[in-house]
């Protein structure tokens, strides 16, 4: 079953993303000129990616704003 | 926005000392025809102090054994319970449970079942009519009062029981599939109400259900641990930071009972193969 339909696996922090293609990531970032609110928001989602290996993250929107970020984590016990 | 931005994926810092602690717990029990069952096989984990906690797990998985150690009810076979710090040794005043059939005192009336919990930990005769008649108000049974319990609903009874066993403010509310002969209406009014009395505990109190519903443990608690088919270990643990009350539809609580169901179909199809290689 495994071949090409499949999604590529992600990274699984912010940090290995951007050391993976330095220079593109910077690139987008600037070309979207992140408001305060914006890098609020993605600074949160990064520090919650850092901390997890395996889960779920929701960002809910009201109004174009987030305003809130929700997290399940997963731990094998096994 | 940096005030509006709730986050809820900060997880509570860990106190030093858990409320309780199983280290290496093993339950077994003698079936009738004399054979030895391992209920629960070296169980080891810790809850702590005003947690949600739901154990999840197939039937026969030793959950029910599992809850009655820690309320004190079955000494285990190997491994120890620790109740802040100390081995429990009997059930105490300071840990309510909650059965699947509410155990309630048939020729009582409702405020007398009520009251009856109170006098055996010994509220004075003059306070307890007070505290009854504010949990039944909480419960939406004041009306309820003088009628006895066979007058009442399923719903009713174990919304009843639950407000019995929280009047007596106990540290720890243990649940063994409380609400699990309910109707579905019924159920989703009490685990709203469960899902109140928790969040106005303000962490002093601890909770901890044992349950088969992954939507259930999953709506309810900070931390689902599930559990494998007999003898139960612990297979996974989720740990959910969302705000309550939860909606079975959020998001995040979706995808959780899906992904738990998964994981427990699995554990099902895994223990059904391996009876059948017995």
């Amino acid at each position: 079953m495994e071949g090409s339909l499949l999604p590529r696996p992600r990274p699984r922090s912010i940090r290995l993303m951007v050391d993976a293609s330095k220079s593109a990531a910077d690139e987008q970032l600037s070309e979207l000129a992140l408001t305060e609110e914006e890098k609020l928001v993605l600074a949160k989602v990064a520090e919650i990616l850092r901390k997890i290996q395996f889960g779920t993250v929701v960002l809910v929107v009201q109004d174009g704003k987030v305003v809130q970020v929700e997290m399940a984590e997963k731990f094998r016990l096994r | 926005m940096a005030d509006t931005l709730r986050t809820l994926a900060d997880p509570p810092s860990a106190p030093a000392e858990p409320k309780f602690a199983l280290r290496d717990v093993v339950v077994t029990r003698r079936t009738a025809s004399g054979e030895t069952i391992t209920a629960t096989d070296r169980l080891t984990f810790e809850v702590a102090q005003g947690e949600f906690v739901c154990l999840l797990g197939p039937s026969g998985c030793g959950k029910t054994s599992l809850l009655n150690v820690l309320a004190g009810l079955v000494t285990p076979s190997s491994g120890e319970a620790l109740l802040d710090g100390r081995p429990i040794t009997g059930p105490g005043p300071d840990r309510a449970v909650l059965f699947q059939e509410p155990a309630l005192f048939p020729w009582l009336s409702v405020l007398g079942n009520v009251e009856l919990g109170l006098e055996l930990i010994g509220v004075p005769a003059a306070a307890r009519r007070d505290i009854a008649q504010r949990w039944l108000a909480n419960v939406h049974l004041e009306r309820w009062a003088d009628a006895q319990p066979h007058e009442l609903s399923a719903g009713m009874r174990q919304r009843l029981a639950l407000a019995r066993a929280l009047a007596a403010d106990p540290d720890v509310l243990l649940g063994d599939e409380p609400f699990g002969a309910l109707d579905a209406q019924a159920r989703e009014l009490l685990q709203r109400e469960v899902q109140r009395f928790w969040v106005e505990s303000d962490d002093r109190k601890t909770f901890l259900f044992v349950t088969h519903n992954v939507r259930e443990a999953t709506l309810l608690a900070d931390r689902v641990l599930v559990m494998s088919a007999a003898p139960g270990r612990l297979l996974e643990e989720f740990r959910i930071h969302a705000p309550r009350p939860r909606d079975l539809d959020d998001v995040l609580i979706s995808r959780v009972v899906s992904e738990i169901h998964t994981l427990l179909m699995q554990e099902v199809d895994a223990s059904v193969a391996r009876e059948m290689a017995r």
